[in-house]
């Protein structure tokens, strides 16, 4: 393994779970621009560090590459580790910014043959496979979905993790400026909280919502310190996405998918720990049938998946289904940053 | 000892209400009239509050109303004045006891909650073929009766399936309520309070059984589950109505019902605003 980026999702993340693995993976080199950080994370692992990408993809010892850098560098990068050659590349999410990386790195990966693991950690989440694996027809009734996303501040649970080096100042909060029609605010925290956060259920939306293209974002708030309530549409199917960084010590994750005699809800642990998989509880009328949890969660998940795929005994996800969740994803960020816009002009109409 | 009043129930009412089990759970206070009823129950379809105002008039001592539909309830507040009638609404879930005024703590909880609030999301749950107006109107009620006061309302979505509507609390927190059909779940609908260190939920379950009310309240010092009370909002809403035709005084369910039948009529045409700003 080698890693390109060693913030703190790295620190508290990834490396606590290539720790619970490290009889099928092991991390040779570490790269991030803050050589103090790279130096001091590497040597938890026994690792060599750099402060370059092309360092770490020319370390003959690195076959798998791990990009967990900021959003801005992941195309390049993915693009980048797929022309080193190396066995299987996991990007966290999301993996471009845009459709025309997302089409650069799927002919790049088709080109090179090198397969690509998008980081939706929930997807590789016991919980969620069990309940995909039970479902049945479910998908096919389901009129609506809801994702409720409740989380402490990220560094109480990074702090449960792991000792953190290089944690930055706590970034302003873009709520704080938030306050009226700022709408340059309220569209950053829309589209941050879409590609930062919703984005990790959004795959398992797309899964209920079989027209991800045709997506009318219907109502974008902002909620304070951070957090949002977008209601939307994906061809019939009605889509609530609820989310709330407060203060708050207790996280909660949910999804819920909806059909007339037959509903899905998944509880999913929180991120950074190890506290097992999510749980979930398909309910007809007649039965609840409770799936989980499991010993492991979907960052493990999707390691154990990405040693699977470079040892040759697993399936890669195919590039369209990483290219489409992304365009669902970008569909929601732009359509809920274009409804701020369009209330203000309501707005400054209705003040004329 | 007091005297049983005499309930008489017609067929929607009964089905609505389970009318017959709630008052053979009272059995002191009331009983089935074979003859001339103290008290009547009318399913609140459309066309109660005509139904109810005339039962006023037929000199009844006490007349429930279940689930009543959003209506204007003037006539009959005026004409259950002047005979000094009795007059309960046994709504879905705003009439559980959780909800009462006595519920100090709780209420208190909810209110410490709302006065730092951040988000509120609330969902309700109906069988696939309810009307949504009908589901919105029991959603709405219930939301009121939590204590919440909600700000420029609109309707975001609405089909067969459920509704989403959107407002905001007095402090500008935006307030979500979605109502959704499926037989999957009961019947039953929550309340979730985000605040800025915490959260407050209330869980108000299908009114066709004593299942308990839940409410739960996290603060920064720990969480916190009120107790449970096993009582049916159908059950809460007869022993109202006995102490309010025993004591004389009226409860003020038709002032509030038509504070939210004016919430629900603003609803009829709201227009869709994608964004509201702050």
């Amino acid at each position: 393994m080698g890693i390109l980026g060693a913030g703190p999702v790295t620190q508290a993340i990834h490396l606590p779970s290539l720790a619970r693995l490290r009889d099928i993976l092991e991390v040779r080199h570490i790269m991030d621009v803050d050589p103090a950080v790279a130096e001091s994370v590497a040597a938890r692992v026994g690792a060599r560090f750099s402060t370059s990408t092309e360092e770490l993809l020319a370390d003959p010892a690195v076959e798998i590459v791990a990009i967990c850098s900021p959003h801005q560098f992941h195309a390049v990068q993915v693009i980048a580790a797929c022309r080193a050659g190396k066995k299987a590349v996991l990007c966290e999410k999301p993996f471009a910014m845009n459709g025309e990386e997302a089409a650069a790195i799927a002919a790049v990966s088709a080109e090179t043959g090198v397969p690509i693991v998008v980081g939706a950690m929930h997807t590789f989440d016991p919980g969620w496979l069990a309940a995909e694996a039970a479902w049945g027809s479910l998908p096919e009734q389901v009129h609506t979905v809801r994702s409720s996303i409740v989380l402490p501040p990220n560094p109480r649970f990074e702090d449960f993790a792991t000792e953190i080096v290089g944690r930055g100042p706590a970034a302003p909060s873009a709520a704080g400026k938030a306050s009226g029609p700022d709408s340059a605010a309220v569209k950053a925290m829309l589209t941050g909280g879409v590609m930062g956060l919703a984005i990790h259920d959004l795959p398992l939306v797309r899964r209920f919502a079989p027209d991800f293209r045709d997506v009318e974002v219907l109502y974008a708030q902002t909620v304070l310190p951070f957090g949002y309530v977008i209601s939307l549409r994906a061809g019939a199917v009605t889509i609530e996405l609820r989310a709330a960084m407060n203060g708050i010590w207790e996280p909660s994750w949910t999804f819920e998918a909806i059909g007339d005699d037959a509903s899905l809800s998944i509880d999913f642990t929180p991120s950074y720990v190890h506290a097992g998989s999510a749980t979930a509880r398909i309910r007809t009328a007649a039965s609840t049938t409770v799936l989980g949890p499991f010993g492991h969660n979907g960052y493990e998940g999707e390691w154990r998946k990405l040693a699977e795929i470079a040892n040759g005994t697993g399936t890669a996800p195919r590039p369209e289904t990483l290219i489409h969740d992304l365009e669902f994803a970008l569909a929601i960020a732009d359509a809920a940053a274009a409804c701020v816009d369009a209330g203000n002009a309501a707005y400054e109409e209705a003040s004329a | 000892m007091s005297t049983p009043l005499l309930v008489q129930a017609g067929p929607d009412a009964e089905r609505a209400g389970t009318v017959g089990a709630v008052i053979a759970s009272l059995p002191v206070s009331f009983a089935p009239a074979d003859g001339g009823p103290d008290v009547v129950a009318l399913a609140g379809t459309a066309g109660w509050a005509a139904a109810a105002t005339e039962a006023v008039r037929s000199g009844v001592r006490g007349v429930v109303v279940v689930d009543p539909v959003a209506e204007d309830p003037a006539a009959l507040a005026a004409a259950a004045a002047g005979a000094g009638t009795a007059v309960v609404l046994d709504q879905t879930w705003a009439s559980n006891p959780i909800l009462a005024e006595s519920q100090a703590a709780v209420r208190t909880a909810i209110a410490d909650a709302l006065a730092d609030a951040v988000l509120l999301d609330s969902v309700a749950w109906g069988v696939p073929g309810t009307d949504p107006e009908v589901l919105l109107t029991r959603h709405l009620g219930t939301v009121l009766a939590v204590g919440v006061e909600l700000k420029d309302l609109r309707v975001i979505q609405r089909n067969s399936n459920g509704y989403t509507v959107i407002g905001s609390l007095p402090g500008g927190a935006p307030a979500a309520l979605q109502g959704i059909t499926t037989s999957s779940l009961p019947a039953t609908a929550t309340v979730s309070v985000l605040t800025s260190t915490g959260r407050a939920d209330i869980t108000l379950p299908d009114a066709s059984a004593g299942w308990p009310a839940e409410v739960r309240s996290v603060t920064a010092a720990g969480a916190t589950t009120f107790p449970t009370t096993y009582e049916s909002a159908h059950r809460h809403s007869w022993r109202r109505l006995r102490a309010a035709v025993d004591s004389g005084a009226p409860e003020a369910d038709l002032e509030r019902f038509a504070a939210l039948t004016e919430l629900v009529g603003q609803l009829h045409d709201s227009p869709r605003s994608p964004h509201q700003p702050h």
